[in-house]
């Protein structure tokens, strides 16, 4: 009976959190050299998910961290990672170099649809 | 039709998500009993250790009210449980970008006694797939237990088996590890699989201070549940963040729910981590490695 119970629990689990993720096809990117990010704040279209390309254009280990967002992975020179994030809402979320302390905090502004404020990616810097 | 079903869940999500959790919690109450591990009052998340990165940590709980006889409460041995003091030494290694191992020591400290070794354990954890590609994170967990010593567990070696779930609305992430565990040697290496649960809610308001809510109970075997009176089920409002120095911490005070819990016990746990340098390559976009 427990078993049973576990995976149904496990079923609608699975189906309740079954939404449909339909990343945009351009991906907006942050870069690390000179010991900063850049940008410093990214803009983004609020309510849907998205993909952010982080490089470590710099010779030093960083640690990529949101706490808002829940992200942290190791990048090493030269390489770059993925980052997948859900629909935000609007509002503010901070990044950082978990590594460097001294490295400035960034921001990831996440804005509604009809604000004109939107920073589109780069053409070209397709996935 | 696809399409239409992912809607409808979508826009239930929060609330299906509290039910599921809520039912799971229920299940969990009502079936089972036992097995807590009180050297290790910490739920998993579905993040592992970041590649090249090891990580030091103390588990810390103390029992401030607990029961008079041995084997009653978290105690398995011949102590009894009120005043023990539970300590733990863990080293993780983020051996990839998904996958990371872990070596214990473990340590006890009856009421009235000194500072006794209690224990080894190995564990290896991982995550599937990167955040967000499924629509619940999922992680495992595999852990040996050995040369536990008969005066805090009678259980000689087990194996605990776990999988992990997390899900995050906003600041909000919710966790669940159900164990599943099976002495290998000692008392009750004839039994099967006993089931146990540790989950939480926690809440990312600041890096130095959050609050979150902990749940950890015991099961007993999984086709024989022990009475409701003898199981182990807890409650720990917790507070947790960020240190200077790169410390983190995670503070508790459990509250037992049965009368077989021990009544209070207070939990410090405190972990640095460094990188120390990569065994391996970056991993790829595939989903184990």
């Amino acid at each position: 009976m427990p078993i049973k119970a576990l995976v149904f629990i496990c079923l609608t689990t699975f189906v309740a959190g079954a939404s449909p993720s339909n990343p945009p096809e351009t991906i907006p990117e942050i870069r690390f050299a000179n010991h900063r990010f850049s940008p410093q704040t990214l803009l983004v279209q609020a309510g849907q998910p998205l993909q952010i390309k982080v490089v470590n254009s710099s010779r030093e280990k960083i640690e990529f961290e949101s706490f808002s967002l829940n992200r942290e992975k190791v990048i090493e020179p030269g390489e770059s990672i993925t980052v997948r994030l859900p629909a935000l809402r609007a509002g503010s979320y901070d990044f950082f170099d978990d590594f460097h302390d001294n490295v400035p905090e960034g921001v990831i502004v996440a804005e509604s649809a009809d604000s004109a404020n939107i920073q589109r990616p780069t053409p070209g810097n397709k996935p | 039709m696809r399409t239409a079903f992912a809607n409808f869940c979508s826009a239930l999500d929060v609330e299906c998500w509290m039910l599921s959790v809520g039912c799971w919690m229920f299940v969990a109450c009502a079936t089972c009993s036992a097995q807590v591990d009180p050297w290790e009052f910490e739920v998993y998340p579905y993040s592992t250790t970041p590649r090249g990165i090891a990580e030091l940590e103390t588990s810390n709980a103390v029992v401030a009210r607990g029961h008079d006889g041995g084997g009653e409460g978290t105690a398995k041995g011949v102590f009894p449980s009120d005043k023990l003091w539970y300590n733990a030494y863990e080293l993780t290694y983020g051996l990839t970008d998904r996958i990371e191992a872990a070596l214990y020591v473990t340590l006890a400290q009856p009421n009235g006694h000194g500072l006794q070794w209690a224990g080894d354990k190995f564990r290896l954890r991982g995550r599937l797939f990167d955040q967000d590609v499924l629509p619940v994170d999922i992680g495992w967990y595999i852990e040996l237990e050995s040369h536990q010593t008969p005066q805090f567990d009678d259980a000689v070696r087990e194996l605990e088996l776990r999988p992990i779930f997390e899900k995050d609305f906003g600041r909000l992430s919710i966790m669940a590890n159900p164990k599943f565990e099976k002495v290998l040697a000692g008392a009750g290496h004839h039994n099967g699989f006993e089931f146990g649960y540790v989950a939480s809610l926690h809440y990312r308001w600041t890096r130095r201070l959050s609050p979150g809510l902990e749940f950890y109970g015991g099961t007993g075997l999984i086709d024989q549940a022990d009475p409701l009176s003898t199981q182990q089920h807890y409650l720990f409002p917790v507070i947790w963040g960020e240190l200077p120095h790169g410390l983190e911490y995670n503070f508790g005070v459990g509250c037992g729910l049965t009368p077989g819990s021990d009544h209070l016990i207070v939990k410090f746990n405190l972990e640095l981590e460094r990188f120390v340098g990569a065994i391996f390559k970056a991993s790829d976009q595939g989903w184990f490695w």
